[in-house]
């Protein structure tokens, strides 16, 4: 039992030994520490500003030839919020399709001569909206936006007719935890996904392989230290550096993006860390394997940054992937991040609930762990 | 010799591919020896010594620490032993002291302990002043001596040392063999690896490496006096051409350049049959001289190239 005891000891001594090591590198390595704690700021706020999809200030083109107040009662109700703004007015359609052509414009908004009186009397009122469907993404936000408007409208001329205040059935959305669908909010979460994978598996992957390289391994294997003591000893300083990268991100999210902390933030902390550890593992695994700085960084870029783009459900809902997809999705652990941190700063969930995204990352951890410490032999050449 | 030796090697193979390494090797050392290893580039020295420091899993034989198998008892084997690798292997962006504290603390010493000893290496290796330069701005003689008093931190019994004095100027080198005979008076062994021939005949016994095996073994002096065969130096007007003449000769086991001269190592038994045919053929000036450690290895390696090729 005593001997147990003082084996301990002398583990935990020599992992701590490890561990103030890889400081020193890391403290005399300027150019690493300035790397690791500025592209962070860099990333978030390079995605946190281009990477929007909320779409506002589409460029619309109002062809009106009805000049009535009905007319222009319509195109306020397009243009009152920030989705639409109008680039140009014109009476002649044609205009609006070469401002399509040119790129000018997106939507074009018709209405024709003669849309006040038919919306007075019963016949159908029709107004057109042409919209561009090379892009996408605005197509159909513009899409849903016309739909609403016309939904509205109907349901207001319907109720006077009827002679009542409301309509019968008032449908309402009530969008919870990020009511204003800003994509900021949950953009945060899945760049500190991208962020910590990316940091702290590059930051690993090159730690092992540059001891094989430089020749240390040699000398460091000729004394006691075990293969899980320089590996646990080894994560020790980039743990630290990626819950300062936790902070910066967060600090970032919460002070320019306004992103909400609904939990605790020692919530947030402890969610990411467990993440962190499984990312400092993949990045040490793959040192082990490789025994190559070079290959090693390229393969940690590879095996983070796409799994943190594609399979986090940060971007693209994992449940519409392929299964093959939703398998590797759920073996790996940006997806648990994701949706840990979405629950804890949105909605403001405890512990029990978030204890189902740190189980799995854990458990990446350990598996890795094990695998790495069976691969890393005690032999050079 | 009634004590086990410090350190044995008995029928250690190791191979990579189809190339033998290391091949039956056999050879014991004892407390307070200092032992070479002896043999070109390629000879298989580095491979024994990470074989006998536990850095590469031998495919057969044993080593064996005072008399005891090592098997899988690493922790025994660390603790026994000192190893000092001839490739660049400390941290070049720590200084002297971190790299020894480093070592110091993974070999499990307490402050005190740690304390006395460095300001005991830093003094024998003269790197007392030093101690705040990092590694990689040492020059060569005072890098090896800082990579050897990280090797003797915890006071092995055992010292493996991989051509220490590779990239080491004169002087330096001076110095690190007077401390090598400090530490084995004091009771070390002492294996180490050189390819020069000089510093193994400053060894106490040497073994010679041949393509991973042991072709001769003995004190270097002894090895010199027993040697039967003969050298001579040779003095030539057209050294080419003597050259050309001589590599012909059956009774030539070794030849190497001297100078401006030749020298050549001949069969013992043809002595008498070289001289007859060099006064036959003229031209060549010849002097019986005595071998010296370099000749014994030369001749000595040669005959194992043509003994295997004929095997």
């Amino acid at each position: 039992m005593k001997q147990l005891k003082q084996q301990l000891r002398a583990m935990l001594l020599r992992t701590l030994a490890m561990s103030y090591k890889e400081l020193m590198h890391i403290l005399r390595d300027k150019q690493m520490l300035g790397f690791a704690l500025v592209m962070p700021v860099m990333l978030i706020l390079l995605f946190g500003f281009a990477v929007s999809f909320d779409v506002e200030r589409v460029p619309l083109v109002l062809v009106d030839q009805d000049h009535t107040p009905a007319s222009r009662a319509l195109a306020d109700a397009f243009t009152a919020s920030r989705t639409f703004e109008v680039v140009a007015q014109t009476e002649q359609p044609a205009e609006a399709e070469r401002m399509f052509r040119s790129g000018a414009a997106k939507v074009a908004l018709v209405v024709p001569a003669g849309f006040a009186k038919a919306s007075l009397h019963d016949s159908e009122a029709v107004a057109q909206l042409l919209v561009d469907g090379a892009d996408n993404t605005t197509a159909s936000v513009a899409l849903g936006y016309a739909n609403a408007v016309a939904l509205a409208s109907s349901q207001r001329s319907f109720a006077a007719a009827m002679g009542r205040a409301e309509p019968p059935i008032d449908a309402r959305v009530r969008t919870f935890f990020n009511p204003g669908l800003k994509s900021s909010v949950f953009l945060v979460p899945g760049l500190m996904v991208m962020v910590l994978s990316m940091m702290a598996v590059m930051l690993t992957a090159l730690t092992v392989a540059r001891e094989y390289e430089r020749g240390s391994m040699e000398q460091l294997f000729a004394t006691p230290v075990g293969r899980l003591e320089v590996m646990l000893g080894k994560l020790g300083p980039y743990f630290v550096i990626g819950e300062v990268q936790v902070l910066l991100v967060l600090t970032l999210g919460v002070g320019i993006f306004d992103v909400p902390v609904q939990g605790s933030v020692a919530l947030v902390f402890a969610v990411s860390s467990v993440f962190l550890l499984a990312m400092l593992m993949q990045g040490m695994f793959i040192s082990v394997m490789t025994r190559n700085q070079m290959l090693a960084s390229q393969i940690a870029a590879i095996t983070t940054f796409l799994p943190s783009l594609l399979l986090s459900g940060f971007i693209f809902p994992i449940d519409s992937m392929p299964p093959p997809l939703r398998v590797l999705a759920s073996i790996l652990p940006p997806r648990y991040l994701v949706h840990g941190l979405r629950a804890v700063l949105l909605r403001g969930v405890g512990f029990a609930d978030v204890v189902r995204d740190m189980a799995p990352m854990l458990a990446f951890f350990l598996v890795l762990l094990a695998l790495a410490a069976r691969k890393f032999r005690r032999e050079v050449a | 010799m009634s004590a086990a030796p410090a350190i044995e090697a008995r029928a250690l193979a190791k191979r990579f591919g189809t190339n033998r390494a290391v091949d039956a090797l056999d050879f014991a050392v004892q407390a307070g020896e200092l032992y070479g290893l002896v043999g070109p580039d390629g000879a298989g020295k580095t491979t024994t010594l990470r074989l006998l420091a536990g850095l590469v899993t031998a495919d057969g034989g044993e080593v064996h620490l005072q008399g005891q198998p090592t098997g899988k008892r690493s922790a025994a084997v660390r603790e026994a032993i000192g190893y000092m690798p001839q490739q660049y292997s400390l941290y070049g962006d720590l200084s002297i002291e971190e790299n020894l504290s480093f070592f110091g603390k993974l070999f499990g010493l307490n402050r005190a302990d740690y304390r006395e000893r460095e300001r005991r290496l830093l003094e024998v290796t003269r790197l007392g002043p030093f101690r705040d330069r990092r590694a990689d701005a040492l020059s060569g003689g005072m890098y090896k001596k800082l990579a050897l008093a990280c090797a003797l931190l915890h006071r092995p019994r055992v010292l493996l040392l991989d051509e220490p004095t590779n990239g080491v100027d004169p002087v330096s080198r001076r110095e690190l063999w007077d401390l090598l005979y400090e530490f084995v008076h004091d009771g070390m062994a002492v294996v180490l690896a050189t390819p020069y021939m000089d510093e193994a005949s400053r060894c106490h016994r040497v073994g010679l490496l041949h393509h991973g095996r042991k072709i001769a073994e003995g004190e270097p002096a002894a090895l010199v006096r027993n040697f039967p065969h003969s050298t001579f130096a040779i003095e030539a007007a057209d050294r080419d051409a003597a050259l050309a003449m001589l590599q012909q000769r059956p009774e030539v086991i070794a030849l190497s350049p001297q100078g401006a001269g030749l020298r050549v190592v001949v069969s013992g038994a043809e002595h008498a049959a070289f001289t007859s045919w060099a006064a036959l053929v003229g031209g060549l000036q010849l002097a019986a001289v005595a071998p010296d450690f370099e000749d014994v290895f030369l001749g000595l390696e040669a005959l194992a190239d043509a003994s295997s090729g004929v095997a």
